[in-house]
């Protein structure tokens, strides 16, 4: 009999089943397909739970920079837990015409270059605290895929898959005004360097001769003139290796986002000679492994 | 169709030169290409009009981006197909692997050969039609087994052997069921089996509701009939829930796996073939094929049979909780119940056009189809083999034999 009772339950249920279907069949509005591009999802406005400003209540999404307000103190890339980060800023001169923030404070600093990693940051919020000028905040947009942040001439797929699209820019300097700068800061700097080399290395030089006239007075059974040579090319050893050290100071090279930021302005512009090749060539391959990828997709 | 095709080229005065023969195999040539660019169109549509019914089912909305609500879709995955690298792997059986989806190709489009689309419509009128049919498709079997075969993959093969074991089971009870309708006609062509289904009568000969005289109103065992058919067609389509042959999520699409790019859309093409076929075979054998459901009846008759129908619809509606949306079935029968009266031309066109009534029918089949694949889970080898072995096939034995009986208790036959 319970042939009989399986056939009948079969039917039943199957019956069943397509009552439920039929049943959403007919109601072709009530739908849970979001048409992405033209329609997007609310987004939540609770409360995270820090601080009264609207700005730290919202989710944690791309963040943003008012550069009228930004003083270039670097808080933000201090606190930044993966060094997603990247500020330049030089000193303020008088063409640079430095304004007074919204919260009262003259500017002093000209942020040359502002970046934020945007493919490392994790949304923590930790950069927008410290902010003395609350001008780096977190905003609610969630999508990345837009043209109007750093490169106007690429797609949103090309954003996606290379790495360095996700990077921000949001200082409004120019290029060659920046490099400018950057090459007058490396000037100064590597003169001050010099100087601190030649200062020390001239303190070295009499405290080498101080020890050498000592150990002269000390050891007199041996010839005088020998020992004072050796001594003489042993400081003069010592007094090359930390000049050596200063005067190239590429600090740009050991510093990757800087070197995938920086590459187009050195081709272009040819003021920093030191090392093209491997800044050049290394975004290249990534393009075309990108291509390739793409190709094969 | 072919020899009044050949005539009407010789009716020409240019044409007249050309000789019997050669206006012949014209006219063959011209209708062959014609059943192919049905075929190939049909499964363009049909591939839309599933993806929409799986996702209004699911509550989703389907293509919607290429063209209007998506229309354009299934062209642009065509032309997709159509350019795609065509990868044959180099352990394959290259020569059975290039002619097993052509094998398939080949049997499910022949087969509409025989297919009466209407009055006149009809390629080729032959006295075997059914057997032709039910004999060629079976040649799809042959196909998928070769392209299983030749892929040299494990899963291709079981899916192959799957289809094989799937096909030969529910041959028999598929072949019972039709029997039975041959029983009552005394005719294997498919154009006297339509023709058979003319008129009106009451449903199952005493219940003095008027209905059509097709053969699912003719008697409770063809009513029953009918519904094996549609099951055990089903699995010979290898559609789901009959689809573990090429199921996905266990055999990677079994002996599809290895294919790609055209040979690929031609799997495709004869799936589709083969359920418009299925869905035209019980239009015809069942449900009167081009036979109009108003074609007996008068004006008043008609629009009283169309406010029976939608009646009927509106109940099921409103149990389905769905009451809003039944006002335009409502509203409709309305006017077209309003227009039977007031025209009786109407009635009369509602009436004629026999391949209007044929697509309708075998579009609601193939929704049907549509709908059990998009509710049902698939069967599980053994569960196939039993609902087969122990369940359709005793039933359709006896479906038979019901039949025979019914017939000469109605003396519809004498001893
Ligand atoms: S949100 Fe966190 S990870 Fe992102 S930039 Fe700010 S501190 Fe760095
Ligand atoms: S902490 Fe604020 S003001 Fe300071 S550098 Fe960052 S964004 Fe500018």
């Amino acid at each position: 009999m319970s042939y009989i009772s399986n056939i009948t339950n079969a039917v039943g249920t199957l019956i069943e089943g397509m009552k439920v279907t039929m049943g959403y069949f007919v109601r072709p509005r009530e739908h849970v397909t979001l048409q992405y591009p033209d329609e997007v999802w609310p987004v939540p406005s609770r409360n995270i739970g820090v601080g009264e400003l609207d700005a730290y209540n919202t989710i944690r999404s791309k963040l943003t920079v008012d550069m009228n307000d930004c003083i270039g103190c670097k808080a933000c890339e201090r606190a930044c837990p993966v060094n997603c980060i990247h500020i330049d800023a030089y000193k303020g001169t008088p063409e640079d015409n430095l304004q007074i923030t919204s919260n009262g404070t003259q500017v002093k600093l000209l942020v040359a270059n502002f970046i934020i990693d945007m493919s490392e940051c994790m949304f923590c919020d930790l950069c927008t605290h410290p902010c003395p000028e609350d001008c780096i905040t977190m905003t609610p947009d969630y999508q990345f895929i837009s043209n109007d942040n750093l490169k106007t001439d690429v797609t949103p797929e090309q954003r996606w898959r290379d790495k360095d699209l996700l990077i921000y820019q949001f200082s409004k300097v120019s290029e060659e005004e920046r490099n400018r700068r950057k090459a007058e800061a490396d000037e100064a700097k590597k003169a001050k360097a010099a100087l601190m080399a030649a200062k020390k290395a001239a303190a070295e030089k009499a405290a080498a001769e101080k020890a050498a006239s000592e150990q002269a007075a000390t050891e007199k059974a041996a010839t005088p003139e020998v020992s004072e040579e050796t001594a003489r090319a042993e400081t003069e050893a010592e007094v090359i290796k930390p000049s050596q050290e200063v005067s190239p100071a590429p600090e740009e090279a050991t510093n990757p986002i800087n070197v995938t930021f920086h590459e187009k302005s050195s081709a272009e512009t040819e003021t920093e000679p030191a090392q093209p090749d491997v800044v050049t060539e290394k975004p290249d391959e990534s393009e075309d492994s990108t291509a390739k990828e793409s190709e094969n997709g | 169709m072919i020899q009044s095709l050949a005539n009407w080229i010789l009716s020409f005065d240019i044409l007249s030169g050309l000789g019997y023969s050669i206006s012949w195999g014209l006219s063959l040539f011209v209708v062959s290409a014609l059943i192919f660019v049905f075929v190939a169109v049909n499964a363009i549509v049909l591939v839309y009009i599933e993806r929409k019914v799986s996702a209004f089912m699911q509550v989703r909305l389907g293509p919607m981006r290429v063209g209007k609500f998506g229309m354009l879709q299934t062209v642009a995955d065509a032309l997709k197909l159509l350019q795609k690298e065509d990868i044959i792997p180099r352990m394959a059986d290259k020569v059975l692997f290039i002619i097993g989806p052509w094998t398939i190709l080949i049997a499910s489009v022949v087969t509409f050969a025989a297919i009466p689309f209407s009055e006149t419509l009809l390629a080729a009128n032959m006295n075997i039609g059914l057997f032709y049919v039910v004999s060629i498709s079976s040649i799809v079997v042959l196909g998928i087994v070769m392209a299983g075969w030749a892929s040299n993959n494990k899963w291709s093969l079981y899916g192959a052997m799957r289809s094989a074991a799937q096909i030969i089971s529910y041959e028999i009870p598929v072949g019972i069921t039709l029997i039975s309708v041959v029983a009552v006609v005394g005719s294997l062509n498919l154009q006297t089996i339509v023709q058979a289904q003319a008129g009106v009568g009451n449903l199952f000969h005493w219940i003095p509701i008027p209905l059509p005289n097709w053969f699912i109103f003719h008697s409770p065992f063809l009513f029953l009939a009918a519904f094996i058919y549609l099951i055990g067609a089903t699995a010979e389509i290898n559609r789901t829930p009959f689809d573990i042959p090429e199921s996905e999520s266990e055999l990677v699409a079994g002996f599809m796996t290895e294919y790609s790019g055209l040979r690929w859309a031609l799997f495709f093409l004869s799936e589709y073939a083969n359920a418009t076929l299925v869905a035209f075979l019980v239009a015809i054998v069942f449900l009167g094929g081009w036979q109009s459901p108003f074609a007996d009846y008068q004006g008043a008759q008609v629009a009283l049979a169309i406010m029976t129908l939608t009646a009927g619809m509106w109940t099921a509606f409103v149990k389905t909780k769905v009451g809003r949306l039944s006002i335009y079935p409502l509203g409709l029968s309305l006017a077209l119940t309003l227009s039977a009266w007031l025209f009786p031309g109407f009635a009369i066109w509602l009436a004629s056009p026999g391949l209007f009534w044929m697509i309708m029918k075998a579009a609601t089949i193939i929704f049907l189809l549509m709908w059990f694949r998009w509710t049902f889970p698939r069967l599980r080898v053994d569960q196939l083999m039993y609902v087969s072995w122990k369940v359709i096939l005793p039933i359709s034995i006896m479906n038979l034999m019901g039949v025979a009986v019914w017939m000469w208790l109605t003396g519809e036959i004498q001893f």
